[in-house]
């Protein structure tokens, strides 16, 4: 479903992403794991196309997209982005529309679906994330944890292939946390393909059928959950779990 | 001192009846007054808003002139700026059928530049997450501006957009001296007939006071409206 080559990315003369490979199969869902600064957001915000790569290959779907020093057209990119739906670290909901308008803006105005059929879809995904009551309230009015819920259901309006997760829930306080990798949990476990930037190791080791980790824009190290996070082979691997068990 | 106070003429500062005898040729002056700041503003918003956005792009082609037009703009007083335009464009040829579209040529020109950056500003406010989440929801540019940018590029603008107009009201006075016969040269008129200057500019000056408070209540309900979305 999704298959990555060779991916590059260099913000002016520092390399951010060196020569990244790999793939999700449709249904799976991917930790991204790694350090600050080790290139994991990027590499997601890559597939949304936030960034651009400087080369390499990726595919999602039946779309390919070759990536060189030739800025993207806006049909190429609006074609490759179609495929997934993104979560922010830090919400970004709309603030001057209410909940209901915030999710059914895209389809309404990119994909011009009609208004009514929209608010039914609309309620039951608000429904399925818990926020059936707050319909008519401003962003501002509730709290992290409930705007990050609204913005998962934002990006399921499009009904993408994947959805991709940064960071969902760093900048939310500890107590919201749960709320919301419950609603994840319970996408993955729909069968929802997804790739999730995440520090929660647990959340991890449970949802994930893949973990990636990363340190200085490399993929150091790739399996499964037992394997990465139990078992890691690579010294950077060990020390940077190691790093998180002494924080803990 | 309470000589000094005694001393005072004060029919030769305000005479209100001579006030209340010039109102209807005061409220003519107004009407006139009211006409120019009108167009004036709603010119000077569409040119600034497409200045503004020329002086946002990433092509030196345009971001450039506009650069130098905010910069001529704001760095002219408009009283030359209307005597370039209503004594100097007729050497070349160009000459204004009446001072009064002179001088809204003017105060929209001038007040443009100031308009440019109130936008490009209040643009540019709009957290970037806000660009990426419209951007990330597959939206074009034309559907991010319009939908998610622009809404909340205006609530930041309005206070000093308000600001603008009622400096554009005020400004429109100095076409009374391109012979406009808005409300400052009403008082002119009857100052000079009647001798009682001061009492004329006040009645002026309480007449552009009342203008300005009547739209800083209309401020205070479009601040409302587009508040409506902040808690507290």
């Amino acid at each position: 479903m999704i298959e990555i080559s060779n991916l590059n990315k260099k913000f002016d003369e520092t390399t951010v992403l060196e020569s990244i490979d790999f793939s999700v199969k449709k249904g799976e869902v991917v930790a991204l794991i790694g350090a600050s600064g080790s290139g994991k957001t990027t590499l997601l915000r890559c597939l949304n196309l936030l960034e651009t790569p400087n080369s390499g290959t990726i595919t999602i779907g039946d779309t390919t997209q070759v990536f060189s020093e030739r800025p993207l057209k806006k049909t190429e990119k609006l074609k490759l982005r179609q495929y997934s739906g993104m979560v922010f670290q830090g919400f970004h909901l709309f603030p001057h529309k209410t909940v209901i308008e915030n999710i059914i803006e895209a389809p309404l105005i990119v994909k011009k679906e009609s208004k009514e059929t929209l608010i039914k879809k609309g309620e039951a995904l608000l429904d399925k994330v818990g926020m059936i009551d707050h319909l008519d309230k401003f962003p501002d009015a509730l709290s992290g944890g409930q705007q990050q819920r609204v913005a998962i259901a934002r990006a399921l309006m499009m009904e993408p292939d994947v959805m991709l997760f940064d960071e969902p829930t760093s900048a939310l306080d500890p107590q919201l946390v749960r709320e919301v990798l419950k609603v994840i949990e319970e996408l993955a476990n729909e069968g929802q393909t997804m790739i999730i930037v995440t520090h929660e190791m647990n959340f991890a080791k449970r949802v994930a059928d893949k973990v990636l980790f990363m340190d200085d824009g490399y993929i150091i190290e790739e399996g499964s959950p037992e394997k990465v996070l139990v078992h890691p082979e690579k010294q950077q691997t060990k020390s940077f779990l190691q790093l998180l068990d002494d924080e803990a | 001192m309470f000589d000094w106070f005694n001393q005072i003429h004060w029919e030769h500062l305000f005479n209100p009846e001579l006030a209340l005898d010039s109102l209807p040729l005061l409220i003519e002056g107004l009407q006139i007054t009211m006409i120019i700041s009108l167009f004036s503003m709603l010119f000077a918003l569409l040119f600034g808003l497409v200045v503004g956005i020329a002086r946002m792009s990433k092509f030196k082609l345009l971001s450039f002139p506009a650069r130098a037009y905010i910069s001529f703009m704001r760095g002219t007083p408009l009283l030359v700026f209307i005597f370039i335009l209503y004594y100097g464009l007729p050497v070349i040829g160009i000459q204004f059928t009446s001072p009064i579209v002179a001088a809204i040529v003017g105060i929209s020109l001038n007040f443009a530049g100031y308009n440019a950056e109130i936008i490009r500003s209040a643009i540019m406010s709009v957290p970037k997450g806000q660009w990426e989440a419209a951007e990330s929801l597959q939206m074009n540019y034309f559907q991010m501006m319009r939908r998610i940018i622009i809404p909340q590029a205006t609530r930041i603008a309005l206070p000093p957009t308000f600001s603008i107009f009622m400096d554009i009201i005020k400004g429109t006075s100095l076409a009374s001296v391109i012979t406009v016969h808005e409300l400052l040269y009403s008082a002119r008129i009857v100052a000079g007939r009647t001798y009682e200057s001061m009492t004329m500019y006040i009645a002026a000056a309480l007449i552009y006071w009342i203008v300005c408070v009547i739209i800083g209540y209309f401020q205070q309900r479009l601040e409302a409206r587009y508040n409506r979305y902040i808690s507290n």
